[in-house]
């Protein structure tokens, strides 16, 4: 290697390095911390609905929210008073901004008081899902 | 960007996780594997069915690579003619034509924010396409299989195994920076040693 390039070659490999420790250490700690959180979760039992409402989110339709915890969507939608043949296919956070715009996230809330209070009486053997903390998808 | 996609996944299925992961292995940053674990979570749910999910987001993620590979390809002699004389660029191609299938498969899966200059640097370096095919299919399936599969496994609670995944992503190329740059330092010393034996 001639001489005049050693600088380059020097920062380069420095470089190299140091962002080579800098990504292990900050996602070797996220990737801990996220590991951590499966302490004590199991994958939930196949063809059991969903109980904890903690896991409902603002991108979910109502729909699909019906599907997951077993609750008709028309005890949802009623509950928003909003009509359910227009705004089946939008997001709680799109319901929210139409007709609640002045309240931030009071859809999310309504739907999940709603969803648990009218949740289907658990089955034998149908073990309610364990309580996660909120968390948001990866960006 | 990505919860307004997991909305969409929910109302338009399995041709939109095909586009996405098209789009993300293009090179689009909108969370391809994200929605890749969400669709086997939405899988499981009874909301996607699986097989047809998991068959249109391969085709999906194939076809993008295919494309990406092309670019690199059709560029192959605009960077020849920009930098063919640099030693770097020979050295970059010679180190990459020695494990590219190695390359190829792990970026799928394993290091996938690195997926994209892989493929353009195949291409450009006339890396043969057959054999590109052959470790993108293989990383592929594993892609949607692991993540796909573990997003069924856990259902509902997708959010950890995606919230895990995407930071063991960036730790496994945190280590893959940091051993590379450590081989250079080998490498290097080596030279400067050689070249102080020849001067003396």
């Amino acid at each position: 290697m001639p001489s005049r390039t050693s600088p380059q070659q020097r920062s380069l490999v420095f470089g190299l390095i140091f962002i080579g420790i800098l990504f292990t250490a900050f996602f070797g700690m996220r990737a801990f911390h996220a590991f951590r959180k499966f302490n004590g979760h199991r994958p939930p039992p196949p063809n059991k609905f969903e109980t904890d409402v903690e896991l409902i989110r603002d991108w979910m339709t109502v729909p699909f929210i019906s599907r997951m915890y077993q609750v008709s969507p028309e005890i949802i939608f009623e509950a928003l008073s909003i009509s359910p043949q227009k705004d089946h296919n939008k997001s709680l956070k799109e319901l929210n901004d139409e007709y609640y715009p002045n309240k931030n996230g009071y859809v999310l809330e309504l739907v999940k008081q709603t969803v648990s209070a009218n949740l289907p009486p658990p089955t034998p053997g149908s073990a309610p899902t364990e309580s996660l903390p909120p968390t948001a998808p990866a960006p | 960007m990505s919860t307004f996609l997991l909305t969409q996944v929910i109302n338009f299925g399995a041709p939109l996780v095909g586009l996405i992961l098209f789009l993300g292995a293009l090179g689009l940053p909108i969370g391809a594997s994200v929605v890749l674990i969400a669709a086997g979570a939405f899988s499981q749910q009874g909301i996607l069915n699986w097989q047809s999910t998991a068959l249109i987001g391969f085709v999906g993620a194939i076809l993008g690579d295919t494309l990406s590979f092309g670019m690199g390809y059709y560029a192959k002699d605009w960077a020849q003619n920009r930098f063919g004389k640099s030693a770097a660029w020979r050295n970059a191609r010679e180190s990459f034509m020695k494990s590219a299938g190695p390359a190829v498969f792990f970026t799928r899966w394993l290091v996938t924010a690195i997926a994209i200059p892989t493929n353009l640097i195949a291409g450009g370096s006339g890396y043969k396409f057959s054999r590109f095919m052959l470790y993108d299919i293989s990383g592929e399936i594993v892609w949607i299989l692991l993540y796909g599969g573990l997003g069924y496994l856990f259902g509902s609670q997708w959010e950890l195994v995606s919230d895990f995944l995407s930071n063991f992503g960036g730790l496994i190329l945190g280590l893959v920076i940091f051993g590379y740059g450590i081989r250079r330092a080998l490498k290097w010393q080596r030279q400067v040693k050689t070249n102080k034996i020849g001067a003396g």
